[in-house]
C-alpha cells in the first residue's frame, strides 16, 4: 500500500499540464473512433491515472472514463467521505463513489452513453475481471484495446514530469548517502533508506538488497533480516508525486574495489551511448561481461515496464527524450557488480542524459 | 481441490492483490502481475513478468518452477491451454484478468474464488502466530507514531518514523493512513504536508505485516491536555469499542459485532454518525489481505467461527471533536475472543513542551 507523502502541488504539475496531457488522449480518442476511454488504477498500476489526473490511489480501485471532450471523470471504489481527499490531490471533472466498480462503470456508460459506441480500453487484456465483466455484459459499446494508442502519447516526458524524476532521483541518492559504513544488518539499512526517502518525500519506496554479492547478486524483498557481507548491493525504487526512478548501487565496507570504479565508469559511458536507435544493441559493456540488463519506461499504467532486456532478442521502440531506467549485473573478475539509474533517452545519433 | 474436483488451480495476483498467491503459492509479487498453476500433482509453477521478478522468487524458493514472461497474460494462457483435459480453475475474481477470463474458465472463476475465501477465513496456527507477531509490532508502531506526534511535524514524517522502526524489525509492509486537526476533519487518508498543532486529535490505522498477515491497531492521541468534548468523546468509543469486542465470538455474526458498536452510539445521541455518511465499517476481518472478509456491518451475516481474525473499531466522525478512531485486531476463540493488540485504551495526550 503507499502510505508516502501524497500531495499536488499546483506550481510543480500545473493544471494545465494535465489537461494538456488529456488533450492529447481526446485527440487520439476522436481520431480512433472511440466515445470513450476507460483507464483502470490501483496502487499496483497508479501511473496512467496519475499521469492525467495525478490521482494515485493509496489503496483500493478507480476507474478513469475519459470521453472526447471534457473533464475525466474518477470512478472511485473508495468511501464518499475520501472523495473530498481524491479532490485535493488531483485535477478531475467530477469524482463518484463506486464500491462495485464494474457495475457502476456500466451503470455510467449507461447514464452517459459513448459516442461514437467504441469504448478503448487501457491494458484491455489485463483488466481484473470482477470490473471487466459487467462491462462485457452490458449493452454499452464494444471494449477495444487501447494500449498503444494510450503508448503512443505517453513518451517522450515533458518538462514537468521530468523535474519530478529528477526530485525523485534526488531522494533517492540523498538515501544512499545515510547508508551507514558499519551496517551490520539488511533491517539497519532498509530502515535508515526507508526514512530518508521518506521524510524527504517520497511517496513510496521499494527497496531490494543482494545481502552478499559473493554469495548471490539476485536481488530481494526482505521479510525478516539477513546479514551483510562485505559487499552487498541495494535497489531503490522511488516514486515522488507518481513518477518513478529505479537506482542500484554496489557497497563495499571496505576500500572500493577499483574493479567496481572502473564498472561504473563504463556503465556511465554505456547508459549515455543509448539512443532510440540503438536499443537492440543494449550496453555494450566492458571490463565484465554482462549477466542481465534491463532499460525500462513508463507508458502505461505500471510505473515501469521493461522496453529491452538483455534476455530478449527485440526491443520495442522507445522514442528520444522519454524517461527511462537502466540496469544492469557485470560478472568481474572479482565477483559481481550491479548499477542502475534512471536517463532521459537520446534521440537518433544523441547521447542520453543521466538524471544525476 | 479434491473435494471441487479442480486438477489445476490458477492463481491470479499482483502487488495490489497479492494475497491468494501468498496463501497458495507463498509468494509476494512486488511488481506487475503473477500466476501461480497450483497442481495437485505437482509442485507449483509459476509465471512472472520480468526477469527479475523471477530471480527473485527463485531465490526465496529453491523448489518453485518460475518462468518470465513480458506478456504474462498471454503466457498464463498458452500454459493453462496445454493442461489439455485436466480439469482447470482459475481464481481470483478480483486479479484473474479480462484476457484470461474471456476464455473456457470464466464459468468456475466465481467458485474457485470461494474455495479460497473459505480456506482463507479461518487461520491454522501457523497463521495465528504469525497474527501474534504482527499485533505485537502494531503496538510497538503505535509507541513510536506517539513519540513522533508533535507540534510542527508534516504528517508525512510521522509515517517515515513508523516506516524506518518496521524496516529495523524486518517488515516491509504496512498499511497506514491518519489524520490530524480538529471538527473539520472527516476521516483519514495518506499523509500530507500538514503540520500538527496544538490541540489537534491525531488519529491513525496503523497496520503492519508480518509474514503475509496484517494486524491493525487505530488509537487517538491529542496535542496537549484533551479538552472535555474529547474526553468525553473518548468514552464513548472506548465502550463502543469493549462492546464490539465483548460481542466477538463463536456463532455470532459480524452483523452482530457492527450492532453492538452502533447500539453504544444511538444510546448517546449519535446514531446518525454510524451511516455510511459518516463511516465506513466497523470492523473487518484481518490475514493476508488488510481489509478481509468479512466486513463488519449490521447487513452481514456471516457467522464468526474459531481462529477467525479481525479488528473492531468503531472509527467514525464525532460532531464535537471530529473524526476519531479506536480499534483493536481479535482472534475468535472457543468461548469469545482473544485480544491480539495490547496498547492501553486511552486517549493518549502528548505534552506540547
Amino acid at each position: 500500500m503507499r502510505r508516502g507523502l501524497i500531495s499536488w502541488a499546483r506550481d510543480e504539475v500545473p493544471p494545465s499540464v494535465l489537461e494538456g496531457r488529456v488533450a492529447r488522449l481526446q485527440e487520439q480518442m476522436r481520431n480512433a473512433d472511440l466515445g470513450a476511454m476507460l483507464v483502470y488504477t490501483s496502487f499496483a498500476r497508479p501511473s496512467a491515472v496519475a499521469w492525467l489526473t495525478h490521482f494515485v490511489p493509496y489503496w483500493n480501485e478507480a476507474l478513469l472514463v475519459v470521453f472526447p471532450t471534457g473533464a475525466p471523470v474518477l470512478l472511485a471504489a473508495f468511501s464518499k467521505r475520501v472523495h473530498d481527499w481524491i479532490r485535493s490531490v488531483s485535477h478531475l471533472g467530477e469524482v463518484r463513489s463506486a464500491p462495485d466498480l464494474g457495475r457502476a462503470a456500466a451503470a455510467f456508460l449507461k447514464e452517459r452513453p459513448p459516442q461514437p459506441s467504441r469504448i478503448g480500453v487501457l491494458e484491455l487484456d489485463a483488466l481484473p475481471w470482477s470490473v471487466a465483466e459487467p462491462l462485457v455484459k452490458s449493452e454499452y459499446g464494444a471494449l477495444v484495446d487501447a494500449t498503444d494508442l494510450f503508448a503512443a502519447i505517453r513518451q517522450p516526458a515533458d518538462e514537468v514530469e521530468i523535474r519530478l524524476a529528477r526530485r525523485a532521483a534526488t531522494i533517492a541518492a540523498q538515501a544512499f548517502k545515510t547508508i551507514p559504513r558499519g551496517a551490520k544488518r539488511a533491517s539497519e539499512l532498509l530502515s535508515v533508506l526507508e526514512r530518508s526517502a521518506r521524510l524527504d518525500g517520497a511517496e513510496e519506496v521499494l527497496p531490494r538488497l543482494a545481502p552478499d554479492l559473493r554469495a548471490n547478486a539476485t536481488l530481494r524483498r526482505f521479510e525478516g533480516d539477513a546479514l551483510l557481507g562485505e559487499r552487498y548491493a541495494v535497489e531503490l525504487s522511488v516514486a515522488y508525486k507518481a513518477t518513478w526512478v529505479r537506482f542500484t548501487r554496489c557497497v563495499s565496507t571496505q576500500a572500493v574495489p577499483s574493479s567496481w570504479r572502473s564498472a561504473a565508469e563504463r556503465f556511465v559511458e554505456t547508459a549515455e551511448r543509448l539512443n532510440e536507435a540503438n536499443l537492440s544493441l543494449g550496453p555494450q559493456l566492458g571490463p565484465g561481461k554482462p549477466v542481465a540488463w534491463t532499460l525500462e519506461t513508463c507508458r502505461g499504467s505500471p510505473p515501469l515496464s521493461i522496453v529491452a532486456t538483455g534476455e530478449t532478442p527485440s526491443p520495442s521502440a522507445l522514442s528520444g527524450g522519454s524517461l527511462a531506467c537502466i540496469s544492469l549485473q557485470l560478472d568481474l573478475d572479482d565477483g559481481a557488480w550491479l548499477g542502475g539509474a534512471p536517463l532521459i533517452l537520446g534521440s537518433r545519433g544523441q547521447p542520453s542524459c543521466l538524471l544525476i | 481441490m479434491a473435494e471441487e474436483g479442480i486438477d489445476v488451480l490458477v492463481v491470479a495476483g499482483n502487488p495490489w492483490r497479492s494475497d491468494y498467491l501468498r496463501f497458495a503459492a507463498d509468494i509476494t509479487p512486488v511488481e506487475g502481475h503473477a500466476f501461480a498453476f497450483i497442481d495437485r500433482e505437482r509442485p507449483a509453477r509459476i509465471i512472472v513478468e520480468s526477469p527479475a521478478e523471477a530471480a527473485r522468487l527463485r531465490s526465496e524458493q529453491a523448489e518453485l518452477d518460475v518462468r518470465w514472461s513480458l506478456s504474462a497474460i498471454e503466457e498464463t494462457e498458452t500454459a493453462i491451454r496445454e493442461l489439455g483435459k485436466r480439469r482447470t480453475a482459475i481464481a481470483p475474481l478480483a486479479a484473474v484478468p479480462y484476457r484470461l477470463a474471456m476464455g473456457p474458465l470464466v464459468t468456475g472463476i466465481a467458485r474457485a474464488t470461494a474455495l479460497l475465501d473459505h480456506l482463507m477465513l479461518r487461520k491454522s496456527a501457523s497463521e495465528i502466530e504469525a497474527l501474534h507477531r504482527a499485533a505485537v509490532l502494531a503496538d510497538e508502531g503505535y509507541a513510536v507514531f506517539r513519540k513522533a506526534a508533535r507540534v510542527g511535524r508534516p504528517e508525512y514524517s510521522l509515517v517515515a518514523e513508523v516506516e524506518a522502526f518496521f524496516r529495523s524489525r524486518g517488515c516491509p509492509e504496512n498499511f497506514q493512513i491518519l489524520g490530524s486537526g480538529g471538527r473539520e476533519v472527516r476521516g483519514m487518508h495518506p499523509p500530507t504536508e500538514r503540520r500538527l498543532a496544538p490541540g489537534d486529535l491525531v488519529t491513525t490505522e496503523l497496520t503492519p505485516c508480518v509474514d503475509g498477515y496484517y494486524a491493525q491497531i487505530c488509537r487517538t492521541l491529542v496535542l496537549g491536555e484533551p479538552s472535555e468534548p474529547q474526553e468525553r468523546a473518548f468514552a464513548v468509543y472506548n465502550e463502543a469499542l469493549e462492546a464490539g469486542v465483548a460481542a466477538v465470538r463463536p456463532g455470532a455474526t459480524a452483523g452482530d459485532v457492527a450492532r453492538a458498536q452502533n447500539k453504544v452510539f444511538r444510546n448517546h445521541g449519535l446514531g446518525d454518525y454510524v451511516t455510511s455518511e459518516y463511516t465506513r465499517v466497523r470492523g473487518h476481518g484481518l490475514g493476508l489481505y488488510v481489509d478481509a472478509r468479512p466486513a463488519v456491518l449490521e447487513d452481514v451475516d456471516l457467522k464468526l467461527e474459531p481462529d477467525m481474525t479481525l479488528i473492531v473499531h468503531p472509527n467514525t466522525y464525532h460532531p464535537e471533536v471530529g473524526y476519531f478512531v479506536h480499534g483493536d485486531s481479535v482472534r475468535v476463540t472457543p468461548d469469545g475472543c482473544e485480544v491480539l493488540t495490547r496498547t492501553p485504551r486511552r486517549l493518549f495526550s502528548v505534552p506540547l513542551a
